[in-house]
């Protein structure tokens, strides 16, 4: 068992789909307590206590988003206050915490996705989608921290040379848009020879190969068999009506069937996934460490 | 990638996603799904409009030199992404549009917004922004004669599109939390973007204004002195 990045990024790409895909699509409390817990716990047990102040904009975000509904919305049959003529209902109150719920637990599923899917994994998704793409998109990517160093250069040239002082903000702009103006012409020139001195050697004549140190091993295999059967339960369950849940006119969930139950346990074991696996590794390097 | 050889097959193509399979997604979505979960019908619409133009340039031998004008044109609105507040994105967008060609300007806009999100956090929203910048791009290419002689329509259209991608993201908003189309959260989310939107349309009119003129310039140098 490895870390859950260190799989292939087409697995992890997966799970990632599915697992928001049936948190945006079931309005589902039980299966939003899961979301919830499950994108959370994974976003605590990477990054631990970092990023501790952003968590109280995700808390009001929530809040807002939860209170919403109820002042649009007023239809429902329990009618907890009334202000300005329309009625506040619980149930649009609690349609309104589960859709809020709903969002912050796709948005912490995201916020692990962009610290684990790199640039790097993602081109090489992009390059077995479309190489050309992948091409345009990792060019792009050079081009930003080329452009960056390159414009450090002209800044430090002009500097030394007298034309550009950063003590006064009218000079200060007129220096940065001759820097601007300097970069543009000089990053499109570079761009034509790159791309004369790639024709050159042959781009375009045969098929493009790429290199990427990603491998699809058994261990891939098997995250990416067990997601899309996962997956399938849940979406079968759903399917049959299961995990239907009525918010208006009164809250009803379905009947707690066995079908339900195999929806719920299979969207728990999928939420549980990277969970168990960064937990067993720690695990694992603790013994290792105390064992030294 | 697939490539399609027959010139035939690949225009219809280009008529069946856009005439068909996007008003089919629009219209199963409401009768299968009951019009409950417009969420998915609008980011399929979104996808499949982006992989529209995607595959076109896939397929289309596009030289190698327009391809790395894109590359550039996308590192620049990158990196004006990282200034805060005033964000130049849309404006090099327009300006790649109008000397560059729509379909060159739909690719800067779209892949700006999927680049720049390695940077600010990939999202379901990122089909949105792409859409909506690329939308902006592929439309200034078509009005590029007004655009390019008449300053004044040019800086009409950034104002134009900072509006529209607003309200577009607003769309994007109200689908997300609430699952389907509601008018009431519409103009609420509206209003409450309304600084964002007012950000949006000033710093596209101040880009186009400093940077309209240079660009031109530069552009028809570059086309001038490597004929492209």
């Amino acid at each position: 068992m490895r870390r859950f990045e260190e799989y292939n990024p087409v697995s992890v790409a997966l799970y990632f789909a599915s697992v928001t895909g049936i948190a945006m699509f079931c309005l589902n409390p039980i299966l939003l307590v899961l979301s919830l817990l499950g994108s959370l716990s994974l976003f605590f047990l990477r990054n631990g206590r970092r990023e501790g102040r952003s968590h109280l904009a995700y808390l009001g975000l929530f809040l807002v988003l939860s209170l919403v509904n109820p002042l649009v919305s007023h239809n429902g049959v329990t009618v907890l206050f009334v202000i300005n003529d329309s009625p506040i209902t619980a149930e649009a109150l609690a349609y309104g915490v589960a859709a809020a719920g709903m969002v912050i637990s796709v948005l912490y599923w995201f916020r692990s996705f962009t610290q684990i899917m790199t640039a790097e994994r993602l081109l090489y998704l992009f390059g077995k989608l479309s190489p050309r793409l992948a091409l345009v998109l990792s060019m792009g990517l050079r081009y930003v921290t080329l452009f960056q160093a390159q414009a450090r250069r002209v800044r430090q040239t002009q500097t030394a040379l007298g034309l550009y002082k950063e003590d006064n903000i009218l000079d200060h702009m007129r220096g940065s848009l001759r820097v601007w103006s300097v970069m543009v012409t000089w990053a499109l020139e570079n761009g034509i020879v790159t791309a004369d001195s790639m024709a050159a050697r042959g781009y375009g004549i045969g098929k493009r190969s790429h290199f990427s140190r990603f491998t699809f091993g058994r261990g891939d295999w098997i995250l990416l068999v067990i997601t899309a059967f996962l997956f399938m339960m849940t979406c079968v369950s759903a399917g049959m009506g299961a995990l239907d849940v009525m918010f208006y006119p009164s809250v009803r969930m379905a009947p707690r069937t066995p079908v339900a139950w195999v929806g719920y346990a299979s969207y728990g074991i999928l939420v549980l996934l990277p969970i168990m696996m960064e937990g067993v590794v720690k695990i694992k390097w603790k013994s290792f460490v105390s064992k030294i | 990638m697939l490539t399609i050889p027959s010139q035939k097959a690949r225009s219809f193509l280009r008529w069946l996603i856009p005439l068909v399979l996007i008003p089919l997604t629009v219209i199963l979505g409401a009768v299968v799904f009951d019009e409950k979960r417009h969420l998915w019908i609008s980011f399929a619409v979104a996808l499949l409009a982006v992989i529209l133009f995607l595959t076109g340039f896939e397929r289309r031998a596009v030289g190698s030199r327009r391809m790395v004008l894109v590359s550039v044109m996308i590192a620049f609105c990158v990196i004006g992404r990282l200034i805060p507040f005033f964000k130049p994105v849309a404006a090099l967008t327009v300006l790649t549009a109008v000397y560059l060609g729509g379909e060159t300007g739909f690719m800067v806009g779209a892949l700006s917004a999927l680049l720049s999100n390695f940077y600010f956090g990939q999202g379901p929203w990122t089909a949105f922004q792409m859409l909506a910048w690329g939308l902006i791009g592929l439309l200034a290419g078509i009005l590029s004669k007004p655009l390019q002689s008449r300053r004044l329509a040019l800086l009409f259209y950034g104002v134009g599109s900072g509006v529209f991608y607003s309200l577009v993201m607003d769309v994007w908003t109200v689908i997300s939390y609430h699952g389907h189309f509601h008018a009431g959260l519409y103009l609420g989310a509206v209003v409450t973007a309304l600084p964002y939107t007012v950000l949006y349309a000033l710093s596209n009119f101040i880009f186009l204004w400093f940077l309209g003129r240079p660009f031109g310039e530069k552009f028809g140098r570059i086309k001038r002195k490597y004929g492209i």
